[in-house]
């Protein structure tokens, strides 16, 4: 006695014919949402650890000063000293008043230079400051 | 008669759209960067010259000084704390001002040595703030039942009434020669 196989009649196939709508449609998203990086980061830091974080949701009013474990500031993109901070800053805040400045400094760097760019900044009214950090776990 | 030439059907493959769609779509899922800026908001008070500066008093009872020295160390009113533990203390100072008005509400004060390494001034600054955001949540929680960020506008700016972040860093000093 021979048992026959009952199988469906139907096609057991993935319709792939939408497929390249979808993957259209992840593209485009991705498109949209990528932004380019815009300055190459000269100095080398890696960022010290907090807790109570916060996000800044207005990314277009964020200016980056990068401060690396050499001690070197830079600014935009190049490498400053830090006679010029103020003036940079200032130049920045006028054409921005919101501005709000992150601090990207690496983690064993000492208060006195941090002090000092606090002061620059103090000195072009650049107040709103954002301390970059990483989310401690 | 003319006879028709059949014309061939001008078509484009579309068999590799889907592999072509693929490469484009890789190439932007790697390069996307989504990172959002995280840190320590903090407003740095209006630069008034040394000569210019004029010393407040302030009730001490109001006011709570963080030193850090250089070798880590951390200086709590005088006593020498951990630095995890500085929240701890902070956090009663705090609840007990809520119901006083704005000008005697507490004060911390940071201050750094030259030599203190950044990493410690970000974990005490961490403290210092965590102490303020549990005490917001705590109070949103009791008057509200929600927590601090899951409030309205308007609920979110009376208990930053009742409770304002208030973090004064201290002037730093010149350096003798």
């Amino acid at each position: 006695m021979t048992f026959e196989k009952r199988r469906a009649k139907t096609k057991q196939e993935i319709p792939t014919t939408s497929m390249p709508d979808i993957v259209f449609m992840l593209l485009m998203f991705f498109m949209c949402v990528t932004t380019m990086r815009e300055v190459d980061v000269l100095v080398q830091f890696k960022l010290p650890e907090a807790k109570a974080i916060e996000k800044i949701e207005n990314k277009r009013l964020v200016s980056y000063i990068w401060v690396g474990k050499d001690r070197r500031i830079q600014i935009n993109d190049s490498l400053i000293d830090l006679g010029k901070v103020e003036e940079i800053m200032y130049g920045k805040k006028k054409t921005l008043p919101e501005l709000i400045v992150s601090l990207r400094s690496d983690q064993n760097v000492d208060m006195g230079l941090i002090t000092d760019i606090q002061q620059a900044l103090r000195k072009a009214y650049c107040l709103r400051i954002n301390y970059s950090a990483m989310i401690k776990v | 008669m003319i006879k028709k030439r059949k014309i061939p059907d001008a078509e484009i493959p579309t068999a590799s759209q889907a592999d072509l769609a693929f490469l484009l779509l890789l190439f932007f899922l790697v390069s996307t960067v989504i990172d959002v800026d995280t840190g320590l908001g903090l407003t740095l008070p209006e630069y008034i010259p040394p000569d210019q500066q004029v010393e407040v008093k302030i009730n001490p009872n109001r006011m709570a000084n963080v030193l850090v020295n250089e070798n880590g160390d951390v200086l709590v009113d005088g006593n020498i704390e951990p630095v995890f533990k500085i929240k701890d203390i902070l956090k009663p100072r705090i609840e007990s001002k809520i119901t006083l008005p704005l000008n005697q509400k507490m004060i911390v004060s940071l201050k750094t040595d030259r030599k203190t390494v950044y990493n410690v001034y970000i974990s005490a600054l961490d403290q210092i703030k965590q102490a303020f955001f549990e005490v917001r949540d705590e109070y949103s929680n009791g008057k509200f039942g929600k927590k601090f960020n899951d409030l309205n506008q308007v609920q979110q700016e009376d208990v930053k009434g009742a409770v304002p972040i208030i973090i004064s860093l201290a002037e730093p000093e010149l350096i003798k020669k």
